[in-house]
Formats: C-alpha cells, structure tokens, sequence
C-alpha cells in the first residue's frame, strides 16, 4: 500500500488572484492574455466579420446567434485554455445540391494567443487562428492578427487573412489554395491552411458608453457565393443570388444587457443588415461560490485524559455493544449529511467508515464533513480515522487521518489538512468491517418526467419529447445492482423515422440491418426506436461491481443495457488512487433490441470492446484514448480531451477515426463531438450531485460507434481518486 | 381531446409527478430548477418583512437556551437573528442559527462563515487579534480566505491598521488590498470583542455581532 505526500502546492495554489473571482475590478499588474468583450458574428472575440487577438476570460462558455441576410450562424465557444479558444458552429448554408436549397453545416475554430499586449509599451496581443478547419469549410480562413489598446476606449485590431478573410482585396499568395473538399468532409484541410492569397483587415472598437460599444471594420470577405459572383466563388453548390456588397467597410453596435447578454446589430457593405444576439457566462462564477448547503457540525475536541479516563483507556473496545450504538449514532448523523453509512471497522485506537456520499460534487467535501462527524462520535482513544469512498459498493479510495491533526486544523485553510492526510487504495476486503444493519438489499425508485431533446436536424432543428420516467434500483448487497426504467411518453414532435429516406414500415419489411454498402446499421437506424407511444423499458440490467484486488476494479453488466443494445458487458479497470494513469479493458457481446418489443431483437449480433488508457495532466485536464473494435466492427481508436473544473463543470471533445472507409462512413468522414457537464449546485446553490448537459455529437453514423452502457468504471471511481479528490480539497472545511 | 388540451393536461401531470420516489437523489433537474425560480420569486416579491424586536428576540432566546449566545445582524440582508454556540474548538466557537447557518468567533472576531452562499473559510488574523484585544495601535497583515466560483479555496492578502476609535473602549481595524478597504469596528471587553461590526467579504458585506451570553 503506497501513501504519497500530497502536492498540496500543485493542486490548490493558484495563479488566478482571488480579486478577480470576487469581481472586485482591479486590473492584474502581471501579464495576462488580451481579454476581449464582445463578439463578432463568428462568435469569437472580434469585429464584425473579421477576428482579433482577444480571448475570453478563462473557462467561459458561449453562445452566439448572428443572422443577416447572407448567413445565419449559432456559434458555442469556449475558453479552454487561459489563451486557447475553441468554437463550434451551426451555419445555415445554401446548397443547390439538396432539395431543401440548404444544409445545416458546423464548423470548427481555433485561436491561440501567443503574445501578451505590453499594456505600457508598444506591443499588441498577438493571435493565430484557423476558421472552420475542418470538413467542407464554407467559412474556412486563416489568420494572424495583433490587437492593441490605444486608449482605455479604443482597441485596433489589424491582421492578415487566407481563404474567407482573402476573399477580395489580396495582397499577394502563398502557393496555391487547393479547391475545397468535395467528398464526405469532416477532415481538416490541412492542405489550405494559409495558402492561397492573402489580405488584410483592420477593425477598431470603440467603447462609447459603459454598456455600448461601437465597431467599424475592413474586411476582405466579400460574400462571393452568397451574393451570386460565381466567379469567385469556390463552390458553384454554395451559390446564392442576395444583393452584392457596395463596399468591404462593416459597422456595427453591441450592447451589453446585464452581466451575461449582449444584443447587437451591424451593416455589412453598406447593403445587408444582421443581428446577433450573445450570452456567455464563466464556470468561474456561480451565483452562491461556497454553496447554500448547511453548515458543518463543528469538531468536538476530546476531553482532558483525567475527565474520561475510560474512553481514553480504550477499554471501552472491548463491550459488545459499544460499536452497535456508535455506528447508529454515526449514521443517523450523516444520513442527515446525505451520505450512507455502508459499513464500520472499529477498535480502541483506529476506525474505518465507508461512506457513500450522495450529496456533494467535491467528495473532499463529505469526506470534510464525515471527519468532523467522527470527532464528535467516537471515543477518545480511537485516533487513526480512516475515511473510505464507496461508489455505488466499491471502495475506492481512503483518506487516513490523525484525529489530533483534525482538532488541531479546524479553521485553517485545506491546505494545512491536505498536508496531514493519507490518501491510500482502499482495502478490498478488510477483516472487521461491519456492514450497517438494515441498508442492504436496499430498493430505491423514483418517478420523474423526462425531456429528450434532438436538435440540428436540417428539416427540424429542434426536437423533443417529453414524458415520464420511472425508474428503481435493487441492490442485493453492495456492488450487486438489479437497475431498470420504464419511460412513458406524453407529448413531443419527435416521431418513428428510417433511414434512407424509406418509410418505417418499408424499413421494417425490408428487414435487414445492414446499409447499401453492407456496413452494419448500428446506429444511423436510431430513430426508428423514437417516438414510441408505448410504455417502453429503455434500459433493464443487473450489474455487479467488484473490486479484485487493491488496484484494479471490475464490472460485469447484463440484460439490456441501452435503447439499442442488449448483451453482456464486462470490464476491469486497473487505477491506483495516487496515479494519474489508469488503464481499463472492456468487451460486450451485444444484440441489437427490437424497434417497438422490449424484450425481442433483432438479427444483428457483434462482440465489441476496447483497451483505455486514462492519463490526468493535471489542472483537471484528462486524455482518454481507446483503441477496439467498434460495434460495426471496424476498428480504430477514440481520443478524448476534456477539462473539469474544481466546482464540477466538465468539458470535453472526443475524435474516432475508424478504418472504415469514408464512402462507408458517409458525411463527416468520422466520429467526433463535444460533450458539456454542469453541476444543477453550481446554478442554484443547494448541494446535488445532479448535472445537466450532454453530448453534442456531430453526427450519428454507424461507423466510430460505441455502445452506451451505464456504470463505466471510470467515471464512478475517478471522484474519489486523487486527481479530482485533491482539486476540489479546498471544500474539504466546507 | 384538442391539441391545446391535450397540452395542458400533459402539462399538468407531469407537475403533479415533479419527482416522487425514495431515491436518495431525487431532485429532479426540472424540480430544482423550478424550485429556484420559485425562490427567486419569492425573494422579488417578498415584501420587507416586519423587523423583529431585536431586543424580544434576545429575551426570548436567553430564556429557551442556556448557553452562549449572539445577536446578530447581517446589513446586505437587513436580518437579525439568535445564534447559539454549538462546538468550540481551541478558542474558536462556532454559532448556529436555527436553520444551520453558523459564524464562527474567535474571542469575538470573525473567524469564519459556513451556509451563507459566498462563505468566508477562515480569517487569519492573529496580528490584528493582538492588537485589537489588547488595546493597542499597530500594523498587521490579515488574510481572509473565501470558497470561490470555481471550486477552490482562495486566499484575499490584506494590510491592517489597528487603533483607537472614536469612543472609548473601541478598537477600529482598517483593513486594504486589491482595490478595496473596509474597517471593522470592535468594543473589547475582558478579553474578548462583544460588541462588533465586522467585514465577512465582498458579497456579504458587514455583520454586527453582539454578546448576549458569553
């Protein structure tokens, strides 16, 4: 059993000053990145149409809507990276290739701010940046652009563009820009990126009010394709017949609304007139910072040796009845707390609970708080308190600490608490632990509503459904889950749909699960399973979860375990608690589920699974690469980077690239998305576990797919691991 | 049925089964979001509450509990309320209200919140504590630590200037750093400030905090 020393200095020191969390307005001495206030109609930081060196402050998540005549454009940005920006779009472009006259088409961009403005001198932010840098690329540009402050209300930005930004007004090329991809898209066009001609741009804000600023640009996009100039057009599909611009000039206004909205409208040439409406708001700040949840029970120091002899003694230890009614005592008094006393080990000078917390986002924070418990529950003599995480049965992880330490550092900062506590593997079957009478089998249901959201679809961007979801759980013994839900629609406009443009009954008597090209219809059948008005079981399982040996963890699900898939799953897991690597091993043999009958399938069987490596960087940064066969059966391998946050945000992105074919594959060529995770707390204050978000996937295809089955071990055991344990340690007083 | 009605009726159910069931977390998301509309609600409607008798609320109290006592006030939400002592811990008590919010003093100075939403965790101020209960004028650094937005716990540097107030008997502690000041105001007796007007932070503003029992 390995106990390392705690990188308290890593993991709480911080380099953002706790002035600016507070909102107290005081501009850092030291140097920082550019930071911007107002976005352009891509939804970055910028003018209008053309972009700047800014970013937003770090870890700020936002929307953009902008609308003219000439595009309509709904961009996600988010700040990944103190100077690393990231964006995600849905732009309504024309296409004379589809019936429809348009397609919804996303695109990706990037900015990175690799020099800081010199606020007393003569140097400006400078940033590069990729425009849509992937798939068929309607906006794709390049550029390089430096902003500077001239007054307190004046920002310049000037820089030089490719591609878009170069559409009229170059000033001379770099080799050749290759003509747009024509095939499937949805790769980066690595071979454009700063080709072609180039040319500049300016544009400079002016902050004319504390709520309005104005913008005036020179841009080099020209809205060839969107004003009907086919010669200069890239792609004769994309051609549209609006009004050509008079001019390259673009002034515009924003105006912010409060602290999070800002409305703004601008004039493009002189002749077409936009919109755009934006919203951002900062992981950072939540409206209640500490939370709304009750304060602690306060540490009960131990009387003096000569006032409780006795207890000091320990022989107290050896009356059968004293564990009974200190683990009742313990219990009641963190069932208040939320968590579950699952079981105690108890004697004279050393105790271990497990405890499953079911409340608070930071476990640092139960474990806090179950510590503080203890110090008023416990006999004098017991000085070594052992605090292990159970997960849904699995002990994880425990925090070993010194009674003394825990007396001695109430009321002062984690840090100090950090330093003296132990974190260790938690012990998968220790001698004298005492399960807490009455827990197991334990049965939990609940019904709730539901709400299903499908948006982006080009005839239908937002779909929904809503209904009712019941829900239970039986769990025999810890570890040994019997879970199902049974949902109930009400009302929505989702409905029954094939693929392929068929009817459902026509797919239906078709029979066959497999496309034209013979790739297996894993996924891309998928609504023909929406729209049920039926009561339908989406998920039936019985897992158990088990925990082999100190460091490695294991799963093993059957029944049906996602709304297309039923099968067996198994799963291990090996991660020790102070490593920032784990590497895990999973393999499911699934069948495909009957669209309308529960329990019937269909023909279509495979064996899928996947090897991962799991590596956390540090800062709440993680990387996830999966190498395995996919449920169509092609192999190839998943890249997952995502970043949480102390308070529970979590944001991620993830690739697969297959070795099916991207004729197979179809539109996007590969799998890939984006997935955002909020803790419900953050926004209302009171402590949950709950989160809202999920996953925004480009697109859903049959190849890259993987099954969905719940209780990855992964995720259930990370919480209490050091990574996130010691990120959230500052709640550990809370 | 109509559409419209349909609708409703919809509607209507699924706000009849806003979460039911035993599961330990059974908030809904709907549910607590519902929830938080309806305080925001009723915070905005919420007419200024009749100010209680400070003085009777005390009485009251002195008479219920028998322990240490404080009447406290919080200026940002215009409250008054009893907190009675529930642990002490190496000098440092802490008082809880009725509803599980709690300060915690050390010898009458604030130490540190817990339940009010934007929490101080803990006020390192020993140098100013050693001023301000001995009676004596001087400089002391002070560093004030809150939970923030994003999870952490972060620390607030400060500089201090402890001195006479204007009447007798009163300590006054200036405080600045990061562009903002504030100065706390204490009557120190025997030992110990009993009667208070005390910073917790930028969101929470001033508390005044007054001995009732020691």
């Amino acid at each position: 059993m390995r106990a390392h020393s705690i990188p308290t200095r890593r993991l709480l020191a911080s380099t953002v000053p706790v002035a600016l969390l507070l909102g107290l307005g005081t501009s850092p001495a030291h140097a920082d990145p550019l930071i911007g206030s107002h976005f352009n109609s891509y939804g970055l930081p910028g003018g209008i149409d053309t972009p700047s060196a800014e970013v937003l402050p770090d870890a700020t998540l936002g929307a953009t809507l902008s609308y003219s005549d000439l595009a309509r454009r709904n961009t996600m940005v988010f700040q990944a990276l103190p100077r690393l920006t990231v964006a995600l779009r849905y732009s309504r472009v024309e296409s004379t290739r589809e019936a429809r006259g348009y397609i919804w088409d996303r695109s990706f961009d990037l900015r990175y701010q690799f020099l800081d403005e010199d606020p007393q001198g003569w140097r400006p932010a400078v940033a590069v940046g990729l425009q849509d840098f992937m798939g068929t690329g309607i906006y794709s540009a390049e550029y390089l652009v430096a902003t500077k402050t001239l007054t307190p209300r004046l920002r310049v930005s000037a820089g030089l563009g490719w591609g878009r930004l170069a559409s009229t007004g170059g000033i001379g090329s770099l080799g050749d820009r290759p003509a747009p991809d024509e095939g499937e898209g949805g790769k980066p066009n690595i071979d454009q990126w700063f080709r072609g001609e180039m040319a500049p741009f300016v544009s400079a804000s002016w902050q004319a009010t504390d709520k309005l600023t104005l913008t005036a640009e020179y841009s080099g996009d020209d809205y060839a394709c969107e004003t009907g100039d086919a010669e200069n057009c890239r792609r004769p599909i994309w051609l549209d017949d609006k009004d050509a611009l008079k001019n390259q000039l673009n002034l515009g206004f924003t105006y912010q609304l409060g602290e999070h909205y800002q409305l703004g409208g601008y004039a493009l040439g002189g002749k077409q007139f936009g919109v755009q409406f934006s919203v951002a708001m900062n992981a950072r700040q939540a409206p209640y910072p500490s939370g709304l949840e009750k304060a602690p029970a306060p540490v009960r120091p131990r009387p003096a040796r000569q006032a409780d002899p006795d207890g000091w003694s320990g022989a107290w230890s050896a009356d059968p009845t004293a564990q009974p009614a200190i683990q009742k005592a313990l219990g009641d008094a963190l069932a208040k707390e939320g968590q579950v006393l699952e079981s105690m080990a108890l004697d004279a000078n050393r105790a271990e609970v497990r405890i499953r917390n079911n409340r608070y986002i930071q476990q640092a924070e139960a474990i806090g708080r179950t510590a503080r418990l203890m110090s008023r529950a416990l006999p004098p003599s017991v000085e070594t308190l052992v605090i292990t995480s159970s997960e849904d049965g699995l002990p994880t992880s425990s925090v070993v600490l010194r009674r003394s330490d825990v007396e001695r550092l109430e009321n002062t900062e984690a840090g100090q608490i950090a330093n003296a506590a132990q974190l260790r593997d938690a012990d998968p079957r220790p001698g004298n632990l005492v399960m807490t009478p009455g827990l197991f089998p334990r049965f939990s249901w609940g019904l709730k509503p539901y709400l299903s959201t499908s948006l982006f679809d080009p005839d239908d961007p937002l779909r929904y459904e809503i209904g009712a979801e019941l829900s239970g759980e039986y769990e025999l013994t810890p570890g040994l889950v019997l879970a199902g839900s049974v949902r109930q629609r009400v009302l929505g406009t989702t409905r029954q749909e094939a693929p392929g443009g068929m009817t459902p009954e026509e797919y239906e008597a078709l029979d066959s699960d497999y496309d034209e090209n013979g790739v297996p219809r894993v996924r891309s059948d998928g609504r023909m399973y929406s729209g049920n008005k039926s009561p339908w079981v989406s998920s039936l399982t019985l897992a158990w979860y088990a925990k082999p040996t100190e460091t490695v963890y294991s799963r093993l699900t059957v029944g049906l375990l996602e709304r297309a898939y039923g099968g067996v799953s198994g799963e291990v897991l090996w991660w020790p608690a102070n490593s920032p690597l784990a590497i895990g091993a999973e393999i499911n043999r699934v069948r495909k589920r009957d669209f309308r009958d529960t329990f019937a399938f269909r023909d279509y069987e495979t064996t899928t699974g996947h090897v991962s490596a799991y590596y956390e960087f540090g800062n709440g940064i993680t990387a996830q690469l999966d190498v395995g066969k996919y449920l169509a059966g092609d192999k190839g391998a998943t890249l997952t980077l995502s970043r949480e946050f102390a308070n529970g945000w979590r944001i991620g992105g993830w690739v697969t690239k297959t070795d099916m074919s991207t004729e197979d594959f179809g539109e996007g060529s590969f799998d890939k998305g984006v997935s955002i995770s909020i803790p419900l707390g953050w926004g209302t204050g009171d402590p949950s576990l709950r989160r809202i978000g999920g996953d925004i996937r480009s697109l859903s295809r049959d190849g890259g797919s993987r099954l969905r089955v719940g209780g990855r071990l992964y995720d259930k055991v990370r919480d209490s691991h050091s990574g996130q344990l010691y990120q959230g340690w500052g709640r550990f007083w809370r | 049925m109509t559409r419209t009605k349909r609708i409703l009726l919809g509607g209507l159910l699924l706000g009849a089964l806003a979460a039911c069931g035993n599961q330990s977390n059974n908030d809904s998301v709907f549910g607590k979001l519902a929830q938080a509309a309806r305080q925001s609600v009723a915070q905005r409607n919420a007419e200024p509450a009749p100010a209680p008798d400070p003085s009777a609320m005390a009485a009251e109290a002195l008479r219920v509990n028998p322990g240490p006592l404080i009447l406290v006030g919080l200026e940002s939400a215009g409250s008054t309320q009893v907190m009675a002592m529930t642990g002490e811990n190496a000098g440092r008590r802490t008082y809880m209200t009725k509803n599980e919010q709690a300060l915690i003093l050390r010898n009458g100075m604030l130490a540190g919140t817990r339940g009010l939403g934007n929490d101080l965790s803990v006020a390192e101020m020993s140098g100013s504590a050693a001023l301000v209960l001995a009676g004596r004028s001087g400089e002391a650094r002070r560093v004030m630590r809150y939970w923030t937005g994003d999870g952490l716990e972060r620390p607030l540097p400060l500089d201090c200037r402890v001195g006479p107030g204007p009447k007798a008997g009163v300590m006054v502690e200036r405080c600045q750093g990061f562009g903002l000041t504030f100065e706390n105001s204490y009557l120190v007796q025997g030992g110990r400030a009993t009667v208070s007007r005390q910073w917790i932070g930028p969101a929470l503003g001033y508390v005044t905090i007054q001995e009732l029992r020691p």
